[in-house]
């Protein structure tokens, strides 16, 4: 527990200046947005899809005043509530596809580097394939197949950013895995008889688990944008399921031409506040966790991660 | 500015272009000779898109508009009527209701010279069918005079067409069916190419193509861009005023819109979004013009369902449904509400819906619900499609949650996906009601009663009723033009009674047009025809 | 840091083209089994608001469309082993000549939207590098964290709704149809600007470069974020190399390293990764594509995503992913040329 405190701290302790404004100012952008996503219920005036109240239809398009914060939409529905709700649905969606991209991209990465051989690199050309791939595309494609599989299209979306990021976190994991096996503890534990699982679970998971959290929060941006992304083009989630910004912002371009500016301004802030938070967030720990990039009053040490391609590769061939 | 040189860049054609533009008065056409029209170029602006401009591949509005244009058919239906004129053929009459003689025009020919004659003709049909293109309307719409075997292939009947002679072409069709010569006049399905340059077993690429309407195709770039200019041997009864026709294709309403407002196109004609619409109303640089329209919309009910098969549940939805309210708050009155699935204008419309169900009325729907014994609120699960019908497909669908909902007798769970997939699964009964679209394919009541009524409909929603099936083949099989108006009637009030499905709007037919433009309303119409030769520019 | 013969650099490039192979091989079966599993197929969704089921399958059958799998993916294989991309089924074109036709569009505004990228995002990269921590290094880095953040479409919609108008600028399309007429039907490279350059016409020229003008600040805005970064840590990063601080030592003045040093060497990661960036430039093309009805690529493959035009799809994603392993390799091997570090 000391230990998990220390580690959380240490991006806030480590860094000095703007750095650690930015991770200031990134935490409390994204924690607004937590806050927003988990008390929606009681945070905003009315239920997602919600066009009346006590039986009084609201007016359609109505302009931002004391009764609709932001205004009212096409469908009638209260645009501040339905940024509030957005942000529950844009956690939820990033949650379940980080979730699933630990569960399947770690577990890949961690057997593919630690094995190496044929194996490896089968994962390595299928995983570039993907990545190779137009990664939106992919999303897309995706969005349609799985909505096949699911109905419910947050966890169709969910998962189909998942493909996306799948590979990376394949790489990350695999390239740290290469390196850490080579550590003098690993080569101890082979030596004393420690089963393949063992080695991998006890003592390279702990170590190549620590480069998630900076590609995570990155990711979570970018899962933000790709999800609003799919909304806009009309494929992602849809209004009476859920609110979904990129959604509404489309909807909302029609009716920018006639002066309507309150149902496409609030959904595109939210994107932009909530990306931004994330990402400083993101940054702010990859300077304290990536050496080369700390500011500190000893002298830089390189480690080995600093180079991508590194020498025990060499070993594999 | 721009647009002078435009008529520069033409070249030594530009000038008699100008010439006749000043000229201007001799209107008459017809010779034969008059390339250069009589009026200044304009540019058509639309978002459907073209499937194939050979005929043999095409069954969609945005080929049909082109082809409309470029090809003739035998025969074709004259502005804002439902009667059938010859246009290739002096005239098509039946001798019986299963044969089906035309008469063609003598001389015609073709832009390129060769003549039209009765062998182009049924060259025509025989290549559409043999090419059996899935995109191509020949094997769906030529019923009549085709078989289709065991694997699918759709064969032409044997004998089913004779040219007796060069200006005559004898149609045997296989049962009687007077929706034949509606079909014929369907470019998609009976469009005239020339046997010496169309491919008999493939389509031919679609910058190559040679019809004998009143215009030619000059160039064409898909998606994006098509020139046409005037015929010079065009014979026909509908010769073209203007020298050329541009036309730009968008892919987004918003962007038609602007270019409208802008007058970078001369006419806007399909689609601009119903805030679009309701914008540039209040332009006064563009005029919004708008005619009947056959497009519709309506929900279907699962009849087979476990709560679509309930009589008094379909028609309590049917007692609160309110189609003004759908007009108004889904599509900003840009469209009109539809008390019966055949839209108003066509022989034989009635307002069955209406007469049977009156204003919307929660107490009735209640005392229907009450009668049947049925406990309310009834759960309903709603499907629509946000990639099909347009963004206002999510508005018209919450529109009528709402509906439903506020009547106190429903609970409404509203689901969408994407088109492929919503395709599949309400087929499955993953809904209980369902909105579909429809754009007839002849002007003619049979086309919207047929395909929605006969065995649960092309959507199969399970809904059977035998004597439905009777009025339908005594209504294609006759003639006499007064009795299958009254049988429409009857298939009309027969649905409003049962409920297989709930119309909801038809559609206008509308277009946006800039200064010195004439001619548009004239072409505006339930057919859906964009006539370039009823158009004309004088800027 | 070679061993042997096994790091030589003809072998290394040599091992790099042979893996391009099976990689095309992955991404092409990919594609294949992606739009056969999704539902629909191009009969349904062109014609699924009209036929009956019955119909409907006979369609399909006579398409073979329900033929066994393997073996449609076998006639696919083949087909792209000859270089035969095929018709598109719902609009009847031949699949290369889509490419050429919006490529050129999709290629003007990526090249146009890295150029805004880099004359705005080297320089202030630097600058926020050189002065780290300073106040211009934390406005420089808000914008390039906003300018990424910031979705596209939103980008494009307020430049469309408050900026667009007072400039006189058009939101949408490549060109004014006039311009449309004059020179897209006359193509000479089928690259609207370079054909306008060609024609000579200035008035076509202007419409061509007004048309371009938003779409590519808004994709651009979006890459120059990742210029600002990564010119930014990587000015950082050489700062801290060895040979810098010796150079310091030495009493070379700061500036001067940073220049003459620094500047150099990071260049170099910035130009792998500008390559490596070309897979996220087209996901963008498609968004700002869509916003802006730029018609390119990016929104020719969704809309035939949407048509479900197996072989329009295939064609373009094969084509596409072509130009990415191609590209990757291509900087592969500039990498190993450069830097010896990198074979292995």
């Amino acid at each position: 527990m000391r230990r998990v405190l220390t580690v959380l701290t240490r991006p806030f302790t480590e860094t000095t200046g703007l750095a650690r404004w930015m991770l200031v100012v990134g935490v409390a952008l994204t924690a607004v947005f937590v806050i927003c996503a988990i008390f929606a219920p009681w945070l905003a005036p009315y239920g997602f899809a919600q066009s009346s109240d006590h039986g009084v239809r609201f007016q359609k398009l109505a302009h931002p005043s004391s009764a609709h914060l932001f205004g009212t939409d096409r469908l009638f529905f209260d645009v501040f509530s339905r940024v509030i709700w957005g942000a529950r649905t844009a956690l939820e969606v990033v949650i379940l596809s980080m979730a699933v991209c630990i569960v399947i991209g770690v577990p890949l990465g961690l057997a593919s580097g630690y094995y190496g051989g044929w194996f490896d690199r089968i994962m390595v050309l299928i995983m570039d394939a993907f990545y190779a791939f137009p990664s939106f595309l992919l999303a897309i494609v995706f969005s349609f197949l799985l909505t096949n599989a699911f109905g419910g299209s947050v966890i169709a979306v969910s998962l189909s950013l998942s493909a996306i990021y799948i590979p990376q976190y394949f790489r990350v994991v695999r390239n740290t895995t290469l390196s850490a096996k080579e550590a003098t503890y690993v080569e101890a534990a082979r030596a004393i008889g420690a089963s393949d699982g063992t080695i991998m679970r006890r003592y390279l998971f702990g170590n190549v688990i620590q480069s998630v959290p900076v590609l995570g929060t990155l990711n979570a941006a970018d899962a933000i944008l790709t999800l609003a992304g799919l909304g806009f083009l009309g494929l992602g989630i849809q209004s009476t399921e859920a609110a979904e910004w990129g959604h509404d912002l489309n909807r909302a371009l029609a009716d920018a031409g006639s002066g309507v500016w309150w149902t496409g301004l609030y959904p595109g802030l939210a994107i932009v506040l909530l990306v931004t938070g994330l990402t400083l967030v993101g940054e702010g720990l990859n300077e304290t966790l990536n050496p080369t990039l700390r500011r500190r009053r000893l002298l830089p040490v390189v480690l080995p991660s600093a180079h991508p391609a590194n020498p025990t590769q060499e070993e594999q061939n | 500015m721009i647009r002078h040189k435009l008529v520069a860049v033409a070249g030594a054609g530009a000038l008699a272009l100008a010439l006749a533009a000043c000229g201007g008065s001799d209107s008459s056409g017809g010779t034969g000779t008059d390339t250069s029209g009589t009026g200044d170029d304009w540019i058509l602006g639309t978002t459907d898109t073209v499937t194939a401009l050979d005929p043999a591949g095409s069954y969609d509005l945005g080929s049909s508009t082109l082809e409309y244009n470029l090809y003739q058919t035998l025969v074709t239906v004259p502005p804002n009527s439902t009667d059938i004129i010859g246009d290739a053929a002096k005239s098509c009459d039946y001798d019986d209701p299963q044969t089906l003689t035309c008469t063609l025009n003598p001389g015609a020919k073709f832009s390129n010279g060769d003549p039209l004659t009765s062998e182009d003709v049924k060259y025509s049909f025989e290549r559409a069918i043999k090419i059996q293109d899935a995109n191509g309307a020949a094997i769906y719409l030529l019923g009549s005079i085709t078989d289709t075997k065991k694997d699918g292939t759709v064969v032409l009947n044997k004998g089913a067409i004779e040219t007796p002679d060069d200006t005559t072409v004898v149609f045997h069709l296989d049962h009687p069916d007077t929706t034949f010569q509606y079909v014929l006049t369907y470019p998609g399905a009976a469009a005239i190419v020339d046997k010496d340059v169309f491919p008999a077993d493939k389509k031919l690429a679609d910058d190559k193509i040679i019809g004998s309407g009143p215009y030619k195709l000059d160039s064409y770039k898909a998606g994006d861009t098509a020139v046409l200019s005037l015929n010079p041997n065009y014979s026909g009864p509908n010769p073209g005023k203007t020298g050329r026709v541009f036309v730009k294709y968008y892919t987004e309403p918003s962007a038609l819109k602007l270019a409208a407002k802008n007058g970078e196109v001369d006419v806007a004609w399909r689609s601009l979004a119903p805030t679009d619409i309701a914008e540039l109303k209040g332009d006064s640089n563009v005029t919004v013009a708008t005619g009947k329209g056959s497009e519709i919309r309506y929900w279907v009910w699962k009849v087979d369902g476990p709560v679509g098969k309930n009589l008094a549940i379909r028609q309590a939805a049917a007692q609160v449904f309110d189609r003004d309210a759908i007009a108004q708050d889904a599509y900003d009155g840009t469209v009109d509400p539809l008390y019966s699935i055949v839209p108003p204008g066509y022989g034989g419309a009635n307002e069955a819906f209406k007469d049977q169900y009156g204003a919307p009325d929660k107490a009735k729907a209640a005392q229907i619900l009450k009668d049947a014994g049925v406990k309310t609120p009834v759960n309903l699960t709603v499907g629509w499609t946000p990639t099909h019908y347009g963004p206002s497909t999510e508005d018209e669908a919450n529109e009528v949650k709402r509906q439903l909902e506020d009547s106190g007798l429903f609970k409404v769970t509203l689901k969408s996906t994407e088109w492929e997939q919503y395709q599949t699964i309400y087929k499955e009964g993953a809904y209980d009601l369902f909105v579909l679209g429809w754009f007839p394919d002849y002007p003619d009541g049979d086309d919207y009663l047929s395909p929605f009524m006969v065995d649960g409909g092309f959507f199969q929603n399970g809904y059977k009723n035998a004597q439905v099936n009777k009025l339908v083949s005594e209504e294609q099989g006759t003639d006499d033009q007064a009795k299958r108006e009254q049988i429409f009637g009857q298939l009309q009030d027969i649905a409003a009674k049962d409920v297989p499905f709930i119309p909801s709007w038809v559609g206008q037919n509308t277009a946006v047009y800039g200064a010195g433009m004439k001619g548009v309303e004239d072409t505006l119409d339930p057919s859906f025809i964009f006539r370039f030769w009823l158009v004309t520019k004088n800027g | 840091m070679s061993r042997g013969g096994s790091g030589s650099l003809p072998r290394y490039i040599l091992q790099r083209i042979l893996l391009v192979i099976p990689m095309l091989w992955i991404i092409l079966t990919l594609v294949f089994l992606v739009m056969r599993v999704a539902p629909g197929d191009p009969v349904s969704a062109a014609l699924g608001s009209k036929l009956n089921p019955t119909q409907l399958a006979q369609r399909r059958h006579a398409l073979g469309f329900d033929r066994p799998l393997i073996q449609q993916y076998w006639d696919y294989l083949s087909s792209v082993l000859h270089l035969d991309f095929g018709t598109t089924f719902s609009d009847n074109q031949p699949v290369l000549r889509v490419v050429r036709d919006n490529g050129g569009a999709t290629l003007t505004l990526t090249l146009a939207a890295f150029l805004i990228a880099l004359v705005v995002g080297i320089p202030l990269g630097l600058v926020a590098g050189r002065y780290r921590d300073s106040f211009p290094d934390a406005v420089i880095r808000l914008f390039g964290i906003l300018s990424y953040a910031a979705p596209i479409f939103f980008v494009g919609y307020l430049l469309q709704a408050y900026v667009a108008g007072p400039l006189g600028l058009p939101t949408s399309g490549d060109s004014s149809p006039i311009t449309s007429f004059e020179i897209k039907l006359h193509p000479k490279t089928h690259i609207l600007l370079v054909d306008a350059i060609l024609s000579g016409d200035g008035a076509a020229i202007e419409d061509v470069l007004k048309h371009l003008l938003l779409p590519a600040v808004t994709l651009g805005l979006l890459i120059c974020g990742v210029f600002i970064r990564l010119v930014r840590v990587n000015i950082l990063q050489t700062n801290q190399a060895d040979y810098v601080e010796a150079a310091e030592a030495r009493g070379i003045r700061r500036r001067n390293v940073t220049w003459r040093h620094a500047f150099r060497n990071a260049l170099v990661p910035v130009i792998t990764v500008v390559g490596l960036q070309f897979a996220l430039l087209l996901g963008g093309a498609v968004l700002t594509e869509s916003t802006f009805n730029w018609p390119g690529l990016g929104q020719k493959l969704v809309q035939y995503i949407n048509e479900r035009d197996y072989v329009a799809v295939q064609g373009i994603i094969t084509i596409f992913a072509l130009a990415v392993v191609l590209i990757s390799l291509l900087v592969d091997i500039i990498n190993a040329l450069i830097d010896p570090r990198v074979r292995y």
